[in-house]
């Protein structure tokens, strides 16, 4: 998986299933894109031709509302095709505007929030009994993390030791109607999690270097700990226009913000 | 019926080490042997359901047999989207195990009774639901529901009523289980604790008796012959009249046959008052005499 899933590419294919699927969430896409680059490219023991190997990594994504981020990677990975990125959206397609269980290469339902943290727990503690040393990765939002089951998994992890399960939030600060800060602050995020007995860090989330170095940290330390990394992010992120502002969790592009953001993404080349 | 119960899940785990049980911090002294023999079978979650249902399904996926165990008002209800999403979506095969359903924490009041707990679960995809009414047809259904690979709502109401069963039952998937025979053109069907009130008023009514220990799937083709070859079939649960094994039985009389059907069950209404569980049936007309008189109404009217 090295050299692929360049961030470039990826933002560039998510504009373009937003834009040909009329689709809303292009922010909180756009905000995990490095996040699910770095995983996939160098930390998720995962063969494309064998999807279903019971021995596999698993990559939760909790905050379905992403899952053009993820659509982005699988169509890197071979997954899904140029075609499904085409008609995103269109009757009888199979790409589905959150995560679904059906894709090959989703693992899970969720977009209805707090459910994929669960799972992923489940699943480390099923890895962790079977000796499998199983890595399990969940990429919750920090919006989602309102849900009551996010903390019973956050709990449950920490009392179970399971230091195979890594939790990535995606902090970018936003949820669907306003600030996070508005609504439920979580100021200390970090500090909150690291309390149920979780070993934390707190990195740039649009630093790839600087989120391999803690994943691959955080796996090497020899603390028999669950994991989880803060990530700080920006809605919106890679497009001038929509960073840290909420409009564009509901917005969707029209010829001329399509253009605008495509053209943003060819001067970074 | 609840000592059936956990004898017939320690036989299980014996056999299978990749069966573990979850709780939610439930079933006081009903695991104690479990827990001595199988420790690492045994798993409390703790106050959590939500998560308990998530975690079963990692669980599933990774190769162990869950069964997971709370009052029913917990699970399937306040877990119905977990159930839903996590585990039917994915063709799980998840074992719920709702105890106490019905009136059977009858002085908790209503946030510990559940008698919406079928309905709810019966317009779910990919799950099987499952009522016994006495021991033995509770160790056919512990093993129905493990045999299945399938996820599975076992439903545990009151379990102390007494026996139906002389003996375990042969208990195919959907099957009902003929319990009396009488000539007569009434057919009682009924799930749970009320097939005992359907047996004592059986001879009173000179009706027929079959229960239903398979909610989902039921066996079309028998419930059609009952009420092809009867004018009046009753159905008995505790719990709501809407969505549970008398709409079931409707549903399927509508299509094939004349019978009328008379749903007892849960009017449309809570509990108000504490009490015992007898005084809560009667409260909420479940008790024998008022089936009787539920029954006799309907019988002059029809």
């Amino acid at each position: 998986m090295k050299n692929i899933l360049d961030v470039n590419d990826l933002r560039k294919t998510i504009l373009r299933m937003a834009f040909k699927g009329s689709t809303v969430h292009i922010a909180c896409s756009l905000s995990i894109v490095e996040i699910l680059a770095v995983i996939y490219r160098s930390h998720l023991n995962y063969d494309v031709k064998k999807i279903d190997d019971p021995t596999r990594d698993y990559l939760i994504l909790s905050k379905g509302h992403g899952v053009m981020a993820q659509y982005a990677c699988l169509r890197e990975l071979g997954l899904i095709s140029k075609q499904d990125i085409e008609n995103y959206f269109g009757d009888g397609t199979m790409l589905k505007g959150l995560s679904d269980s059906r894709v090959p290469g989703l693992e899970v339902c969720s977009g209805t929030l707090g459910h994929g943290l669960s799972v992923a727990t489940g699943l480390a503690l099923g890895a962790k009994r079977n000796q499998t040393h199983q890595k399990i990765f969940a990429v919750v939002g920090d919006g989602e993390l309102n849900e009551g089951p996010c903390w019973e998994a956050i709990m449950f992890a920490g009392h179970h030791k399971l230091e195979n399960l890594m939790i990535i939030v995606d902090k970018n600060n936003f949820q669907a109607l306003a600030e996070t800060k508005e609504i439920i602050n979580q100021e200390n995020l970090s500090k909150s999690i690291e309390s149920f007995g979780f070993e934390v860090l707190s990195v740039d989330g649009h630093d790839e270097q600087e989120l391999d170095t803690a994943i691959e940290n955080l796996f090497q330390s020899d603390t028999l700990k669950p994991k989880a990394i803060v990530a700080n992010t920006k809605k919106g992120y890679g497009i001038s226009f929509m960073e840290d502002s909420n409009e564009w969790h509901y917005k969707r592009l029209d010829d001329e913000t399509y253009q605008a953001a495509l053209k943003e993404l060819e001067l970074k080349k | 019926m609840r000592d059936a119960f956990s004898t017939e899940l320690i036989k299980l785990f014996s056999k299978d080490p990749k069966a573990i049980l979850l709780t939610g911090d439930h079933g006081y002294g009903l695991f104690d042997s479990l827990r001595k023999k199988h420790s690492d079978q045994y798993l409390n979650v703790g106050v959590a359901e939500q998560n308990m249902v998530g975690v079963a399904a990692g669980l599933s996926r990774s190769g162990f047999k869950p069964f997971v165990y709370a009052l029913s008002c917990f699970v399937p209800v306040r877990v119905l989207e977990q159930i839903k999403i996590d585990v039917c979506h994915d063709r799980l095969a998840v074992i719920f195990i709702g105890d106490g359903a019905g009136f059977v924490y009858s002085h908790l009041g209503t946030s510990h009774q559940s008698t919406e707990d079928i309905a709810v679960i019966r317009s779910i995809p990919n799950i099987n639901i499952l009522s016994p009414a006495d021991r033995f047809e509770m160790i056919s259904c512990v093993n129905l529901a493990y045999s299945l690979e399938e996820s599975v709502y076992l439903r545990m109401g009151k379990s102390d009523v007494g026996d139906i069963h002389q003996d375990t039952p042969q208990l195919k998937l959907g099957d009902l289980l003929p319990i009396k025979v009488n000539k007569s053109n009434i057919h009682f069907i009924a799930t749970g604790s009320m097939v005992k009130t359907a047996v004592t008023l059986a001879e009173e009514f000179e009706v027929s008796v079959s229960s239903a220990p398979c909610l989902k799937p039921i066996n079309k083709e028998q419930v059609s012959q009952i009420c092809q070859r009867n004018e009046i079939v009753v159905t008995l649960e505790e719990h709501s009249i809407f969505g549970g094994l008398g709409s079931i039985v409707s549903e399927i009389a509508s299509e094939i046959s004349q019978a009328k059907v008379l749903r007892i069950g849960v009017e449309d209404r809570f509990t108000k008052y504490c009490g015992t569980y007898n005084y809560l049936l009667k409260e909420q007309g479940l008790d024998l005499s008022s089936v009787r008189s539920k029954i006799k109404n309907f019988l002059k009217k029809a």
